[in-house]
């Protein structure tokens, strides 16, 4: 019978044994030398355990608490095993099985893994974070929408009587809705506008100051109040947080640093999201601006100044809120092109001529 | 008979980031297909080739935590934090501040009283579970106590805006591993809270005087802080533990793991760990004699553990 070199451990002490270890039909027997005299203990097949081991080293264990322990580093030990009980599992765990495959098996269940996350991210994430947007009452909405502007508001400066003026040109469009829609105009040199969830749009006065049409800035309008409408914010503000969470649990064992790294990656992410947003944003603009009577002309003007600027700009602006296309341009030109132009409201070209005196202050 | 009376011991760690790597990988496949509920087993494989991979004086750790245990406590901790959090939502749902108040009040008492159990769950399912040539950890704490202390030191640090929470800290840190056994060792830490507190304001403003770069001397000295007032006590033999760890030694693991972490998208997260717990092993010595031979079992109360430990979801991260 082979006798394996083995390390023991009796449970009572940190005693370090060098032992031998026979293996029999139903017994383990372990013999060592202690105090010049030679001691066997006899270890019961069937209460042999085998720790789950990622490393070379063999360890069982015996018996109940507190356990005895063999550790032996023989490869040898295993195939001996197998070969006496087959019919014992407790050389082979599930787990272990997987990870001793080859490192192609392992590289192929990581690049798996990846494309399955990738799926997720780019497809799953997007319309459970719709749906689950879905779910959140109006009321709730709007007083989101309210904390965040507060929140944000707080960061520029207020221009009071364009808001004013501003408002009172919103009023003169049914922009079909039940949203209450406010709009803030804020000094910022800085092309832009952005809806909040619940009805606050917030609009940069650069470029109302650059605007020159009522039509132009109805349709700046009804583009945002679109946003609002089909929730565009409260969707991507789902869809940020629980990407956000998504990775933050996948990385969970390392600290701030990632965290910080897969928010960045997440903003980055959310163009694709955007894109699609807008083009929504923009056929729903086209609808209210015909149902006003409003020329679409407005439009190919709002994207072309838009385009121009974005063009003068030194720097791309990768992150930019409305990220334009020639193919929008494009979308305007062809949508505007189909519509009779149409007569001009007055009203509404009041309300605009009371901005224009306001802006030129 | 083998009576080592070599001075300075150490811990090693002999871990690899591409194994590290390999359970990581299979942990993450496994949860994504179980929607999660494979956390604990995950936790379970980690733990166990982190100890298998430490050694002392030739003798590896073993963890002997099973995924089904710690499936127990998850869902413990998964219901108990449903139910907190249901309350603080409600609250905020009611729109009526009374409510919202008592909402966030209770929500606030009951984190506050979850910490400790958390706490003390952990060490005592942790330290049971950890084993050394057959003999095992033990936390002898007692949870009553705990909580008392945790909690009127929770208190003070909240009347005295932070400024108690150091001496907090170190009391809680003496309680702790004064109930520490490993067989018939104990442990004692023996650091004290004004010095601790000396040390952050030091470190603080220091930090903000030199745009950062003090920073990795004020983490080495919270490390020395932490190593060096810790001992262990083998039947009246004191040995002291002593940091070694350097400004320069965190600098280097610091940028090192931010590197690994950003060029690989975090990827690479289990080598930047491996180092990370070779930093910690490398720079602790153990002083003083100690016989490896003649530690005994001491704690027998190893089943009742089981089912003690809400801990994991407020991870108090225990290697
Ligand atoms: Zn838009």
């Amino acid at each position: 019978m082979q006798a394996f070199d083995i390390l023991y451990y009796d449970g009572k002490t940190s005693v370090s044994h060098q032992a031998s270890l026979v293996l029999e039909r139903d017994h383990w027997l372990i013999q060592f030398d202690q105090e010049f005299e030679k001691q066997t203990v006899r270890w019961d097949i069937t209460q042999v355990e085998r720790d789950m081991s990622f490393t070379s080293l063999f360890i069982f264990r015996y018996g109940d608490f507190p356990r005895e322990t063999l550790e032996c580093k023989d490869e040898n030990l295993l195939t001996e095993l197998k070969r006496l009980y087959p019919e014992k599992a407790f050389f082979e765990k599930k787990f272990n099985a997987l990870l001793r495959q080859n490192t192609t098996v392992l590289v192929g269940l990581t690049l798996g893994l990846i494309g399955i996350l990738l799926v997720s991210y780019f497809y799953v994430l997007p319309w459970f974070s719709e749906k689950a947007a879905e779910q959140i009452p109006v009321k709730t909405e709007i007083a989101l929408g309210e904390t965040m502007f507060e929140n944000m508001i707080s960061h520029y400066q207020k221009n009071d009587s364009l808001t004013a003026r501003v408002n009172d040109f919103v009023k003169e469009i049914d922009f079909k809705t039940n949203y209450p829609i406010k709009v803030t105009v804020v000094r910022e040199d800085d092309m832009n506008a952005f809806a909040l969830p619940g009805g606050n749009i917030i609009v940069f006065d650069k470029i109302l100051g650059k605007m020159k049409s009522a039509d132009e800035l109805a349709a700046l309008l009804a583009h945002e109040v679109s946003h609002v409408h089909y929730r565009h914010s409260l969707k991507n503000i789902f869809r940020s947080l629980s990407g956000y969470l998504i990775i933050s649990l996948l990385f969970n064992d390392i600290n701030g640093i990632t965290a910080i790294l897969a928010d960045n990656s997440n903003m980055l992410l959310n163009l694709n999201y955007s894109r699609k947003l807008e083009t929504e944003a923009d056929e729903k603009a086209v609808e209210i601006l015909k149902a006003n009577g409003l020329n679409l002309n407005g439009l190919v003007q709002l994207f072309t100044l838009l385009g121009s600027e974005a063009s003068k700009a030194a720097t791309i602006k990768l992150l930019s809120t409305h990220p334009l296309t020639t193919e929008r341009i494009a979308y305007a030109k062809k949508v505007s092109s189909q519509q009779n132009a149409p007569v001009k409201n007055e009203n509404i070209e009041k309300k605009w001529r009371a901005i224009e005196a306001e802006r030129i202050k | 008979m083998e009576i080592n009376h070599s001075d300075t011991r150490q811990v090693s760690f002999h871990g690899e980031g591409s194994k590290l790597f390999g359970i990581y990988i299979v942990n993450l496949l496994l949860m994504l297909f179980t929607f999660g509920l494979y956390y604990p087993w995950a936790k379970a494989a980690v733990l166990r080739y982190i100890y298998q991979e430490t050694e002392f004086e030739g003798s590896r750790f073993a963890f002997h935590g099973t995924g089904k245990e710690m499936f127990k406590g998850f869902i413990k901790a998964v219901g108990i934090f449903l139910v907190i959090y249901a309350i603080l939502i409600l609250a905020v749902w009611s729109q009526n501040n009374v409510i919202l108040s008592l909402g966030m009040l209770t929500f606030y008492a009951a984190i506050l009283l979850l910490i400790p159990v958390a706490i003390h769950g952990a060490l005592k399912y942790r330290m049971s579970r950890t084993s050394w040539r057959g003999i095992h950890f033990g936390y002898r704490g007692e949870l009553k106590e705990f909580v008392q202390e945790f909690v009127i030191g929770g208190l003070l640090t909240i009347a005295t805006l932070g400024i108690y929470s150091f001496w907090f800290t170190v009391k809680l840190r003496k309680y702790i591993f004064g109930h520490l056994r490993f067989g018939n060792i104990g442990f004692a830490y023996n650091g004290d809270g004004t010095e601790y507190f000396k040390l952050h304001v030091k470190g603080y403003f220091l930090s903000l005087i030199t745009l950062g770069v003090y920073f990795f001397w004020y983490v080495k000295d919270l490390f020395a802080f932490f190593i060096d007032n810790l001992e262990m006590n083998q039947e009246g033999n004191v040995l002291k533990f002593r940091s070694t760890a350097t400004a320069g030694g965190y600098f280097k693991l610091i940028a090192g793991n931010l590197l690994i972490i950003i060029f690989t998208l975090g990827l690479a997260a289990p080598w930047a760990t491996v180092r990370t717990i070779n930093f910690i092993f490398s720079n602790i010595v153990i002083e003083g004699a100690l016989d490896t031979d003649k530690i005994q079992q001491t704690e027998m109360d190893y089943r009742d553990a089981t089912g003690e430990d809400i801990s994991d979801m407020i991870d108090i991260g225990l290697i």
